[in-house]
């Protein structure tokens, strides 16, 4: 598969995925806005507030995956996912075109697209780690 | 306004920020940011969070389907790419070292003279190059797509690589510096210094905008400014926007395409220049 092909797909099919995901949350939502207070994770809330950021909203991997884990999973959780996939497709992206690159023997660009990865994971992982 | 009403709305002006996106290779950040605190009343974080969300969701819908037309040059985006990632880091570095408004005007100056050559370039379809730059041939910076209004394939080669490498490098800083989108200088960086045909600018940098954005998406969705409820609908319709967009530019010349990005370019040109005489903020 030529590398074009490949990384239109991942893209196509990540963005695919996200928009389910976040449709899927909001729809929950909506079903469940009677019982929201319940679904909502307190001490997520409580952090959220003292460090002055919007308190309806997951920040941190570890919170988000508690809000998915928990029964039933918080439906603000689902759709956070659904931003996450978004945020992380450019990455998977470039992965692919890392893999088209090497395939057809291309130094030049395996190099380039392997610093702009270790570039965005590094920005990822320090924002997105706490 | 209802729940429903009120997504839906807000799906539907992003659906048209998707289109308008993916054909003059933006995120749709301008469009949409006004359109959400102004008719929607969405607070500016918020707002400036769901425009994050629509960049990133244009770049994989519109460059999906511009890698599959070819018009999007993978490794072309990629080279340039690199370029303002290093810009950006640099240009983040440097808050509160760097005077903000005399960049500001400096960056107002330089987009007014690109108005003003692509105004002198409005009529030109396919850009006739001489040589090709030896980095060009070095790094794979040319290809070809086929036109569907010219009915024929429209090969090009990148010209100048060292001076776009350069624009894209500080539109990277401008963007770290004063946390501004970048997707209207790549474009220019490639139709004005590197000679490629409008329509490849745009769909290229449709792909690199996403790379870019991702970047400094985990600072948003840090701060808690990225909102599911409000980034669902932004995502749905631009999404579907940019996908429908990459179908229409098809049908439409490199010159209207050109036409359609000068107010945006005009645009830009006067808001920095205002920015940095303190007049707007």
């Amino acid at each position: 598969m030529r590398t074009e092909t490949l990384v239109a797909r991942l893209l196509f099919f990540g963005g695919v995925a996200s928009v389910a995901l976040m449709l899927a949350g909001l729809i929950d939502l909506e079903v469940h806005a009677a019982a929201l207070g319940h679904a909502f994770e307190l001490p997520r809330v409580a952090e959220n507030r003292e460090a002055g950021r919007s308190v309806d909203v997951f920040v941190s991997m570890p919170a988000l995956v508690r809000g998915l884990r928990q029964r039933p999973p918080d439906p603000v959780a689902i759709a956070t996912a659904g931003v996450v996939v978004l945020l992380l497709t450019p990455v998977a992206g470039l992965l692919a075109a890392l893999v088209g690159f090497a395939r057809e023997r291309d130094p030049a660009y395996v190099v380039i697209a392997t610093l702009l990865i270790a570039a965005l994971l590094f920005g990822f992982a320090l924002r997105l780690g706490g | 306004m209802t729940d429903l009403l009120f997504l839906a709305s807000i799906a539907a002006a992003a659906a048209g920020a998707g289109v308008l996106g993916a054909i003059l290779g933006l995120g749709g950040g301008i469009l949409l940011v006004p359109i959400l605190t102004v008719f929607f009343g969405v607070s500016l974080p918020y707002a400036m969070g769901a425009s994050i969300i629509s960049v990133i969701a244009t770049s994989c819908g519109a460059a999906a389907g511009h890698l599959r037309s070819g018009l999007a040059n993978i490794r072309l985006g990629l080279f340039l790419a690199a370029d303002t990632v290093a810009g950006a880091l640099i240009g983040a570095s440097l808050v509160g070292v760097v005077p903000e408004r005399l960049l500001e005007v400096l960056f107002g100056l330089a987009l007014s003279y690109s108005a003003f050559t692509t105004v002198r370039q409005l009529h030109v379809e396919v850009p006739v190059t001489a040589a090709a730059d030896p980095l060009a041939l070095r790094f794979a910076l040319s290809g070809s797509y086929y036109d569907q209004l010219l009915a024929r394939d429209v090969a090009y080669c990148a010209i100048r690589v060292r001076r776009g490498a350069a624009a894209m490098f500080a539109a990277g800083v401008l963007s770290g510096l004063l946390g501004i989108g970048s997707g209207a200088f790549k474009v220019l960086a490639m139709d004005h210094f590197m000679r490629l045909p409008m329509k490849v600018s745009t769909a290229t940098s449709n792909f690199m905008i996403g790379i870019t954005a991702a970047a400094s998406a985990g600072v948003y969705f840090g701060r808690g400014d990225i909102h599911p409820i409000i980034a669902t609908p932004v995502a749905v319709g631009v999404l579907l926007g940019s996908y429908a967009g990459t179908r229409l530019i098809g049908s439409l010349r490199n010159t209207t395409v050109r036409k359609l990005f000068l107010p945006v370019v005009l645009y830009l040109a006067l808001s920095m220049l205002l920015r940095g005489v303190g007049a707007w903020r």
